[in-house]
């Protein structure tokens, strides 16, 4: 069976670990703590974009185009990661551009955990038909080359924001569903959730109490994982024109507009596509930790 | 024999509701926006066009109704012609594929060949700087978003170097980049896994004995490691095989490689939806085909379903 | 055998195949010739996109035209010097002031064997002004009254009324002519899939977004080209088309934009040609649509646009900012008229006398299409918006553009590149902007009036009146707003020997064109 989060491996298998009495495990503790941080100073500069960056990211000069990294351009202005071809400012368009990774990544990951949690806990509740029904359809969707389906949507629908975070977050929602539905039928099979719902406990009641906190840290780890699947998602979207519409900066879009210039100014498209290297990388490691860390049965085959 | 058959069909039941899911997706999807006639049409359609078209899709019928007659048409591969081509979407398509085809099991048969050594080795010499080196390697392979990992290789290896041409289909070196780009991630995979794989079976205890009774280590490997390593690594492979095709459409749009993924972006670009519905179709039956025939292949292999 | 066993045989064997491989791979690899001079025989091209249709009388883009006056001929060529010379007619001459008479050329074939005659060049006329048949030459020939062919070798066309610009009107598009018998028999569909003119080369092949491969045409009248088969390739993106010119697998490529000039022209085995464009880069309006129905909004519009700045930086100097709607190098070009202002503040105060509310003006664009299409249409916007003007870049694909423009049905203003078919404001503004035209979005009466009756007049001191006036007019309500007139670059190999035409007519014939020989 397959997963869509990219195959992960485990450092180190857990017997070995435990022999080391943990040493490894305090490592990754560190490691996931720096990536945190990485993930945090990220989001803080994408929030502080409007005072952090150096110029507005969509004013143009045409005088400074296609410049260099420099400190002082034709326009008298510095560009320590040079323009693009309208002459705007790399630097301040890729913190802007962090903006759009950062928002619809986390909002397609918010709405991926919601829709799969919801459709995983109503397949372990009920069960038989319903059960079997949302199981296939997780199974057809799973590994599937969503992006394929992601273009045709959106060829339709148009790009827009809501219609990416839809589209990117129903790329996803499998993962819940299936670690909500094992958790539900694990309690069903307690008597006392019976008892509880006899006696008219409300339902969202027992998922807060009874489910929740079980597979909290495991929804964490999807959760990592799948951010990183978003951003890169949403950039390559962008870069295929589907995305986030110019002249708003994105990262993908950035990518984009600088092929035609890769052989003359190529820091248009290698800054930004660095960055986003960078953050996936992070990102998606820091899950893999977290995963070792909080629950190594998540591993795949 | 009966495991093998509830095996097959349950996956043959999960290979069709795939295609159906896709299908149903796509028609919802048409018919949200609107009225979906004058999407299937050139604009200079003459009314009687428009007329038979919206006949033919029975819009004038309620919802359910058509929606059946979309899976008849979709059924017997008929998504109408293209606008853009004025030929049956079908048939463009179906041009188009050889190249995808081309790249996609270029990519494969590299990917494969360069990972599962390199993840042999990795395992083997576990630790060491090549295990690190290689290993590190792979998570940016890994990580790396495929259209960036393109435009990384053109300006390096094309551009900077001028090894290789920058895009286009042609001679073999048109094929280098684009294979190596969408190979890249089925490579990394594929030799991370390898590499876990190996490991977990070289600790495993008939392993350990083997080493004792003298075995000189390549001999363990190749003997009893590796085969039982296989099962993993090839289900993982094989599932490779669909993210390629999800890749080509990156790969072909970043070297203008004319191919079903690049011509299913021009056509977004030309509002030439049937065809962009053929694709999306094509490309699931595809890969939903091609998943099935691991599937068999893995049912085969698993001495748990195999018949006897 | 000897002693060597299967395994070493097929070891040496592979050893010499990848040894052979190896040193066949730097020449498979290399050109076919030295720089200066080639003996290949085919001609590759590459443009900016596909065409539409090769029928030229539907289509009269940049890309098609490359193709259409190769495959067609008309009765008068304008030749790379500017004059008309004798094509399929030999002689023509005015035989009473409303009256035409052209002698044809004898003996020509159309390429499916079929012999030209008189009733190919009436039924050619007559089709571009049919209403039935919607062509996009419709007001090439409005001051035509009819065409006669009273022998198989004569054409006598007679005018409204009397027009000295008829044998400049004829030498351009519109006036191709297509054959009777083959296009009557086989209905306009077909005709478009396989066409069949007289030009010097012949249809073969046509792969959609790929490559049109046409062959010389060995029985041309003005002798075969100088190649055996020519090969004009579809290459949109700019970055791959300007890379195949460098490694040689192209012999010319077009709208090369100013940035990569100097690649190319610094590539030892490259050069580039250009030719001041006779005709403007504009951004037409659709002036139906408010709130470009206002003349205010339109003249706040072009005062915002700085376009020194732009020729400059995004043309690298290489063009000359306009005045009005006339072509520098056309006949009754005022060279006392200023360029175009520009002033942000007068525009900022044109823009709140005129009412405007914020609504959203759209720029559709192509990429690559028109040199700088895209670049430009992003740095108009941005000087839009300094002067609070809701302006937005869409991108559109060339075949959409295209659509558009047959259905009118562009959201606001999109760039052309009106060419000056007759070297005369008639054939430039007059024709795509009069009543009926392809870019009829607006209408002013005296304006037309001006038009019509320079059309005909003889009388050139009037004429050259009336277009003054008419430039007032135009400036004031702006169907157009004019932001270049740029040179329009091609990349070629060094082994080429060829010079552009100021009006995008890609000459391929033996007068124009040819490979030098090492």
């Amino acid at each position: 069976m397959a997963s869509s989060i990219p195959v992960s491996v485990p450092a180190e298998a857990p017997a070995a670990e435990a022999a080391r009495g943990g040493r490894v495990a305090q490592r990754t503790r560190r490691l996931v703590a720096a990536g945190a941080v990485f993930v945090v100073l990220l989001t803080l500069m994408a929030a502080a974009a409007p005072w952090l960056a150096p110029q507005d990211p969509v004013r143009q000069s045409l005088r400074a185009r296609l410049a260099a990294p420099t400190l002082e351009a034709a326009d008298g202005r510095a560009h320590p990661l040079g323009t693009d071809h309208l002459g705007r400012d790399v630097l301040s368009r890729m913190i802007y551009g962090a903006r759009v990774s950062l928002l619809v990544g986390f909002a397609a990951v918010m709405v991926g955990g919601l829709v799969g949690a919801a459709l995983g806990i109503l397949a372990g509740y009920r069960g038989g038909w319903t059960d079997t029904v949302i199981m296939t359809v997780a199974d057809a969707q799973l590994a599937f080359p969503f992006i394929l389906l992601a273009i045709g949507i959106i060829a339709v629908l148009g790009p827009s924001f809501p219609t990416l975070v839809i589209v990117i977050g129903l790329s996803g929602w499998v993962d819940y569903a299936r670690v909500l539905r094992s958790q539900v039928l694990v309690l069903r099979s307690r008597e006392f959730v019976d008892a509880i719902l006899a006696l008219g406990g409300a339902v969202p009641r027992i998922v807060a109490r009874h489910i929740l906190p079980n597979v909290l840290s495991t929804l964490v780890v999807i959760a990592t994982l799948q951010l990183a699947r978003a951003i890169v998602l949403e950039a390559t979207l962008s870069f295929l024109g589907l995305g986030i519409q110019p002249p708003t900066p994105s990262w993908g879009g950035m990518i984009q507009e600088g092929r035609e210039y890769l052989d003359s100014a190529w820091w248009i498209s290698i800054f930004p596509g660095c960055l986003l290297l960078l953050t996936s990388l992070v990102v998606s490691r820091s899950g893999d930790w977290l995963r070792d860390l909080l629950d190594p049965t998540l591993r795949s085959e | 024999m009966r495991a093998l058959l509830a095996f097959l069909g349950a996956r043959l039941t999960r290979a069709l509701v795939a295609v159906w899911l896709v299908s149903t997706v796509v028609f919802v999807v048409m018919r949200l926006s609107g009225d979906p006639v004058p999407l299937l049409l050139p604009p200079d359609a003459p009314r009687s066009e428009y007329a038979r078209v919206a006949k033919e899709l029975g819009t004038d019928r309620p919802l359910p109704v058509q929606y059946v007659v979309f899976l008849g048409h979709v059924a017997q591969a008929d998504f109408g012609r293209s606008i853009h081509f004025r030929e049956p979407a079908m048939r463009v398509v179906l041009g188009y594929l050889p190249a995808t085809a081309e790249l996609g099991l270029t990519a494969f048969v590299f990917a494969v060949l360069v990972a599962v050594p390199v993840g042999v080795i990795s395992a083997v010499r576990r630790n060491t700087l090549v295990d690190q080196a290689a290993m590190g390697v792979a998570l940016v392979g890994q990580s790396a978003p495929t259209f960036f990992l393109g435009i990384l290789f053109i300006l390096t290896l094309s551009l900077k170097a001028g090894l290789l041409p920058t895009s286009g289909r042609g001679d073999w070196t048109h094929l280098v980049l684009p294979a190596l780009t969408l190979g890249a991630f089925a490579m990394a995979s594929i030799a991370r896994l390898t590499r876990s794989a190996l490991l977990d079976v070289l600790r495993q205890d008939y392993v350990r004995t083997a080493r004792a009774k003298g075995l000189r280590e390549w001999r363990v490997v190749a003997k009893h490691a590796f085969r039982n390593a296989a099962i993993p690594v090839l289900t993982i492979t094989g599932l490779q095989l669909g993210t390629l095709l999800g890749g080509a459409v990156v790969t072909e749009t970043v070297f203008a490689w004319p191919g079903i993924g690049r011509l299913a972006i021009h056509s977004i670009y030309n509002r030439d939806y049937p065809v962009v519905q053929c694709v999306v179709f094509l490309s699931a039956v595809l890969f939903v085909a091609l998943n099935f025939f691991i599937e068999l292949v893995y049912g085969f292999l698993d001495p748990r379903i195999r018949p006897r | 055998m000897s002693g060597l066993t299967r395994r070493e045989l097929l070891k040496a064997a592979g050893v010499a195949g990848v040894a052979g491989a190896a040193a066949a791979l730097p020449s498979a690899l290399a050109g076919p010739a030295g720089a200066q001079g080639t003996q290949k025989r085919e001609l590759v091209v590459a443009q900016g996109g596909d065409i539409s249709k090769f029928d030229p009388h539907y289509s009269t883009s940049a890309n098609d035209i490359r193709i259409s006056f190769n495959l067609f001929d008309n009765l008068i060529a304008r030749h790379p010097d500017g004059k008309l010379h004798p094509s399929l007619a030999t002689d023509w001459k005015l035989t009473n002031p409303t009256a035409w008479t052209f002698k044809l050329r004898q003996g020509v074939k159309w390429h499916n064997g079929d012999p030209f005659t008189s009733a190919d060049v009436k039924y050619s006329f007559e089709r571009t002004w049919d209403a039935k048949q919607n062509t996009r030459v419709s007001t090439v020939f409005t001051t035509v009254e009819k065409v006669e062919a009273p022998d198989a070798n004569t054409v006598v066309f007679t005018t409204k009324k009397p027009d000295p610009l008829l044998a400049a009107r004829v030498a351009f598009y519109g006036g191709q002519i297509v054959p009777k018998k083959y296009l009557e028999a086989v209905g306009n569909d077909a005709f478009n899939a396989k066409p069949v003119g007289t030009g010097p080369v012949k249809f073969v092949s046509w792969t959609k977004d790929d490559r049109i491969v046409l062959e010389a045409n060995p029985d041309y009248f003005g002798g075969k080209p100088d190649f055996d088969r020519f090969v004009m390739r579809a290459v949109p993106e700019m970055a791959p088309r300007v890379a195949g010119l460098l490694k040689g697998e192209v012999d010319i490529i077009t709208q090369l934009p100013p940035d990569q000039g100097e690649r190319v022209s610094g590539h030892p085995s490259t050069r580039v040609a250009g030719a001041l464009y006779a005709g403007l880069y504009v951004l037409a309006v659709n002036s139906k649509v408010p709130p470009l129905d206002n003349p205010l909004v339109k003249q706040a519009l072009s005062l915002a646009v700085d376009r020194d700045l732009i020729v400059k930086e995004l043309w690298r100097g290489r063009g000359i900012v306009p005045s009005g709607p006339i072509a520098k190098g056309d006949n009754h070009f005022d060279s006392s008229l200023p360029a175009l202002k520009y002033d942000p503040s007068q525009a900022r105060e044109r823009l709140k006398k005129s009412g405007y509310k914020g609504e959203e003006i759209v720029i559709e664009t192509t990429a690559a299409y028109m040199a700088n299409d895209k670049p430009m249409a992003e740095a108009v916007v941005a000087m839009w918006r300094d002067i609070g003007v809701n302006g937005k870049v869409e991108v559109v694909e060339y075949s959409v553009r295209a659509q558009k423009n047959r259905d009118r049905t562009f959201k606001g203003l999109w760039w052309s590149d009106p060419t000056s078919t007759l070297s005369d404001p008639d054939g430039m503004f007059w024709r795509l902007l009069s009543p009926g035209g392809p870019q009829d979005y607006w209408r002013h009466p005296r304006f037309d009036e001006l038009g019509e009756a320079a059309r005909f007049s003889v009388d050139e001191k009037f004429r050259g009146q009336a277009y003054k006036e008419m430039t007032k007019i135009f400036l004031e309500h702006l169907p157009w707003i004019p932001v270049i007139q740029p040179y329009e670059d091609y990349g070629l190999q060094k082994h080429v020997d060829w010079t552009p035409n100021p009006n995008q007519q890609f000459e391929i014939r033996r007068f124009a064109f040819k490979f030098r020989r090492a």
